[in-house]
């Protein structure tokens, strides 16, 4: 009798083992697939621009264009840094060094409403 | 000297008081002569009626009532432990936000008291039960998935979708736990709480066992926690043991940009898909990708921020403190709790093994230049972000130059996602 009911649920334990990871490996199978053709489908409307716009540069400039389609992280870095330094170049360097102006005011009648309004540090 | 005067109308004020003082203590001393000298403390209090024995019976009373009267050798066992927790996260900073709160939480948890204080987290109506009531409620892990989506950043996921199998492969820890723990004697819906320990997920397997089986809550908490802890400890040997050294080697192809509309779509369609598959694990994969919609929408960054800081501390603190507590002595020190420790330690090494051999058969079916480093393997199991630095750590010794926790955070994200997928998967077949 123990046996009988040892066997059933040892059945049913490989089932819920089997299912499970097999679910568990499907679930993110079929993210990874979406996710894997994700760039294709967001870039179908951007990739037929590019290709249009190639097309014409190349037309007009009937040269030899191997441009790569993907601009790689390292590449977009070099860009950014050279237009930092650009535009980092037009600007004046200012001190950096930043205090409290000192207002030297010999005599001050704290109570003078007039002088208050005139002497107004610059 | 300094001749200072009172003004003469506080002169008044202190005379007044003072008068006040006296008439009061004069009406005091008058009432027990009204009233022949009968009304004193033992009359107020007429337990404390014999002199001596009164206050050996009151001194008994109070001996009773301490910790010292009532300790088990249990109790003794659960404190070191507790303070040993203590120890591991000030000494070795394994954790300390969880083992900090966990280990206080045992001493609180194991300080004894006489039954029906009304002070422990197994009485209801205790403060320590009405806080506990958010693990046996599964009301906290969902709010800690809620953070822990606010703060994740699924862009090397994104960029590289394969890796998201090594977060499946790794769960094999969550289903060769349950086949050993039924093969150890427990219950079946005992056995589907312990294994999601193999999902080094501590909200997750909290999760689960409140569902499944809550007696268990303390145990399965406290071995998913300290294994947890231990990744440190446990993964550089197996990692070791199963990758060559040649294999340690690999670089792996530096990430692409990941756009953001591919960030924000991540959330969505990851919601909709897992629990449209496992619909048990609604309250945790919809926290988590909810939290990752507040952080990659741009919107509602006040929202995200709240989530993962604030909140998910709160929310730690709580779960901590009352998942120690839930370790007395006399419910957790028996069989199965030692039984499930051996289980938890496991279900660890086969997750680990999994997802390191899964990521060298994934290599023989991929070319040259895709190839992945199998040490990101071990990152499968969930312990974000912990698994991913060890696997930084090994990756560094053999080439100080090969930075592989960009990768390895790929497949401990999927790992988390993954391992709450099996627990609703593991809910929905159990309950």
């Amino acid at each position: 009798m123990e046996e009988t009911t040892t066997v059933v649920e040892w059945s049913q334990i490989w089932i819920i083992t089997g299912v499970g990871y097999t679910v568990v490996f499907l679930a993110l199978l079929m993210l990874m697939l979406l996710f894997k053709s994700m760039p294709q489908v967001l870039n179908l409307g951007l990739g037929r621009k590019i290709r249009e716009a190639r097309e014409k540069a190349a037309a007009r400039k009937n040269g030899d264009l191997k441009e790569e389609r993907y601009i790689s992280g390292e590449v977009s870095a070099a860009i950014g840094l050279a237009l930092t330094l650009y535009f980092k170049e037009q600007h004046d360097e200012e001190s950096g060094i930043i205090t409290i102006k000192r207002v030297a005011r010999t005599y001050s009648p704290w109570s003078s409403k007039i002088y208050g309004v005139n002497n107004n540090p610059r | 000297m300094n001749d200072y005067r009172l003004p003469n109308s506080i002169k008044i004020k202190i005379v007044k008081k003072f008068l006040t003082v006296i008439s009061v203590l004069g009406i005091l001393y008058i009432i027990p002569l009204i009233f022949g000298g009968e009304l004193m403390a033992q009359v107020v209090v007429p337990e404390v009626s014999e002199e001596t024995g009164g206050l050996f019976e009151g001194l008994r009373h109070f001996w009773e009532y301490t910790g010292f009267s009532n300790a088990s050798f249990g109790n003794f066992i659960m404190i070191a432990v507790g303070l040993f927790f203590i120890f591991l996260a000030i000494r070795f900073h394994y954790e300390p936000l969880l083992l900090i709160p966990i280990g206080t939480g045992i001493l609180l948890g194991n300080i004894p008291f006489p039954v029906g204080a009304g002070v422990g987290i197994y009485e209801s109506g205790s403060v320590l039960n009405y806080l506990y009531f958010g693990v046996t409620q599964g009301i906290y892990p969902p709010l800690i998935f809620l953070g822990i989506g606010a703060m994740t950043d699924f862009s090397s996921l994104i960029s590289n979708p394969r890796l998201m199998l090594l977060g499946a492969a790794a769960q094999i820890g969550v289903f060769g736990t349950f086949i050993g723990a039924i093969a150890l004697g427990f219950e079946i819906h005992e056995a589907g709480a312990i294994s999601i320990i193999g999902g080094a997920d501590g909200p997750t397997a909290i999760f689960a066992s409140a569902k499944l089986a809550p007696q268990l809550i303390g145990s399965i908490a406290i071995a998913a926690y300290s294994y947890m802890a231990l990744v440190p400890v446990i993964q550089p040997p197996i990692m070791r043991l199963l990758i060559s050294k040649k294999d340690r080697l690999i670089k792996m192809k530096p990430p692409r940009a990941v756009s953001k509309t591919e960030k924000i779509l991540f959330p969505i369609i990851g919601l909709l898909l897992t629990t449209f598959i496992s619909p048990s694990a609604i309250p945790l994969l919809g926290m988590l990708f909810f939290g990752n919609i507040l952080k990659e929408s741009g919107v509602t960054e006040r929202l995200a921020d709240t989530a993962r800081t604030k909140m998910i501390d709160i929310v730690t603190i709580l779960l901590g403190v009352t998942v120690g507590a839930s370790t007395q002595a006399s419910v957790f020190l028996t069989s199965s709790s030692i039984k499930i420790f051996a289980l938890g330690a496991i279900s660890f090494i086969i997750a680990t093994a999994g997802g390191l051999i899964f990521a060298k058969v994934m290599n023989l079916f991929l070319s040259s230049g895709n190839k992945i480093n199998p040490l990101i393997g071990a990152a499968g199991v969930s312990a974000v972000p912990d698994s991913a630095r060890v696997v930084q750590q090994e990756g560094i010794k053999s080439d100080p130059s090969n930075h592989l926790l960009m990768h390895a955070m790929a497949p401990n994200v999927s790992g988390v996602i993954g391992s709450a997928v099996a627990a609703g998967i593991m809910i929905s077949f159990l309950m």
